[in-house]
């Protein structure tokens, strides 16, 4: 590559900002710069002009940062309280994944770096289940507008599949992580099922469903609805059609397509 | 002409404020500044609204994290989606940071000072010359807040803008609020930091708040605009000898729409003393 010192002035300035060694920089910023092989006037400039330097650490940390503590803050309050936020936020920034221009993707994308590392969930085995509730809603309330799905028809017979907004997550959970709260982040250890959907408004909403429907909402995505009821023992279709009309007013379910 | 829809001083299109402006058609503010990055790709009812808001209102876009000056292959799937973006908006142009915000793939979400060097200048050129080639409005780039130079400098910033500007042959969306605050930083007077300049690049102003934290001044858009500031922009308003659209930044502690108009008006009033001046002198 032919402009290498700007590339590597670029490269010492993402080490000033994302290094973990905080008080190595204070002592000497002129330290990354050497690390990225840059002559000695450059070395200098960082150096000379350390507390500016580390105002970009301070301001550029701050950016990366603040949507994790936004978003995620039982799992921030859960970490803290055994002092483990910190490294669990500098793992995350060392892993350097953050390839997306959108602000909004900071914490999706540190949600998959827990899931992919395992992050102290042998410590907290409910740590993923936790960190996942508390985004639920947002990737729910942000989750990209699609074109409405053609063909479907809004009242559900026995032969149907169930066709659900593409916003629309059913999430099932080894503990109720939907209750925690900052004050008492500990979950209890209960399986747990959601529904997480856009209203017809676009607002999020969330609702607690029994093992049963749960399961039911699942099967009949890929076999008719009679056929999944019999197979989970609900004798009764009657209320499971009523529930899956209110979804569809709700805006959970997109509708109804015979099954071919 | 696009300057004939584009005078004034517009807004930011925030989210805390989608809500009443998506209800209100008489709110006055001539135009929005909205960020693609905020908006692309999203989805729901804030996003329903902001479309709803940039399909009635006139609208400018404003880049945040393409890293002209990076060295990052450009996101070809962004910029089809942003492409499509801005010829939906009308934007007249969009502009973008004189700046670096990823590097080695890794966006860092801020925007970072380019070295003031000529390899610097020579990379950002032909960097901003591909990025206009690839977008379907002109392209501007605006002066950032630096509070360090980024390795031994060769230039200073103004003789670093004006060789990226005109070598890259793009326009200018100078931030006066970031002129005021690096001539603090760095200790010179900004209107003849300004004399310097090519201002017949200039497209659009940016005005903002700052905030001082010790003996540094940062750029933070999160307080109103201050006098000396509201000075500059008349001045250079003076200076360009025609109407430019200047969009109000805020981004940090950003207040009820109610108090956000107000400042709007403020400003207006200070943009439609500079023109009145104008037309006087050119008579």
């Amino acid at each position: 590559m032919a402009e290498t010192r700007t590339l590597h002035l670029q490269q010492a300035m993402a080490s000033l900002v994302l290094d973990a060694d905080e008080a190595a920089l204070e002592a000497d910023p002129g330290r990354v710069a050497r690390r990225h092989g840059l002559s000695g006037a450059d070395q200098r400039a960082f150096r000379e002009q350390g507390e500016a330097m580390l105002t970009y650490r301070e301001l550029a940390r701050m950016s990366l940062i603040e949507p994790l503590e936004t978003m995620f803050p039982v799992l921030k309050a859960l970490l803290e309280s055994e002092a483990r936020w910190d490294p669990c936020v500098q793992a995350f920034l060392d892993a350097r994944l953050l390839r997306s221009g959108h602000y909004r993707d900071i914490a999706p994308t540190f949600l998959s770096w827990l899931a992919s590392t395992g992050w102290d969930q042998e410590r907290w085995p409910f740590l993923l289940e936790l960190a996942h509730a508390e985004l639920l809603e947002v990737l729910v309330a942000r989750f990209p507008d699609g074109d409405p799905i053609e063909g479907l028809h809004a009242e559900p017979s026995p032969g149907d599949l169930v066709v659900l907004e593409a916003a629309t997550q059913i999430v099932s959970y080894r503990h109720a992580v939907h209750q925690v709260t900052e004050a008492a982040p500990v979950p209890e250890a209960r399986p747990t099922h959601l529904l997480a959907f856009r209203n017809g408004e676009g607002e999020p909403r969330l609702m607690e469903l029994t093992p049963a429907t749960a399961a039911l909402l699942v099967q009949a995505q890929s076999r008719p609805l009679g056929e999944a009821a019999a197979a989970l023992h609900i004798p009764d279709l009657a209320p499971v059609l009523k529930l899956l009309n209110d979804l569809h007013r709700d805006g959970a379910i997109a509708g109804f397509q015979p099954s071919t | 002409m696009a300057q004939d829809r584009f005078t004034g001083v517009g807004l930011g299109l925030r989210r805390p404020h989608l809500e009443l402006v998506a209800r209100m058609d008489d709110h006055a503010v001539p135009f929005w500044e909205t960020c693609p990055e905020n908006v692309v790709g999203d989805g729901g009812r804030q996003h329903r609204l902001a479309c709803a808001i940039l399909d009635r209102d006139p609208v400018l876009t404003h880049g945040l994290t393409i890293s002209v000056g990076g060295f990052d292959a450009w996101d070809e799937d962004y910029l089809r989606d942003l492409g499509e973006f801005l010829v939906r908006t009308e934007t007249p142009w969009h502009s973008e940071h004189l700046c670096f915000t990823s590097v080695d793939s890794n966006c860092l979400h801020e925007l970072l000072p380019l070295p003031f060097t000529r390899e610097a200048v020579r990379h950002t050129i032909t960097r901003a010359r591909d990025l206009q080639a690839r977008l379907p409005v002109p392209l501007l780039l605006e002066n950032i807040t630096y509070y360090a130079d980024l390795g031994a400098a060769e230039m200073d910033e103004a003789d670093f803008i004006t060789a990226v500007l005109e070598g890259a042959d793009v326009g200018w969306l100078l931030d006066v609020n970031n002129v005021y605050v690096n001539a603090l930083n760095f200790g010179f007077d900004p209107k003849e930091w300004l004399s310097r300049m090519p201002l017949d690049r200039v497209a659009q102003l940016h005005i903002a708040g700052h905030k001082k934290f010790g003996d540094l001044t940062v750029d933070t858009h999160g307080a109103e605009v201050i006098d000396p500031v509201i000075d500059l922009m008349q001045w250079t308003l003076a200076s360009l000898g025609r109407p430019v659209p200047v969009l109000l930044e805020r981004d940090n502690h950003i207040p009820d729409f109610d108090i956000l108009l107000a400042e709007r008006l403020r400003l207006q009033q200070a943009y439609d003393t500079a023109m009145a001046t104008m037309e006087v002198r050119h008579g």
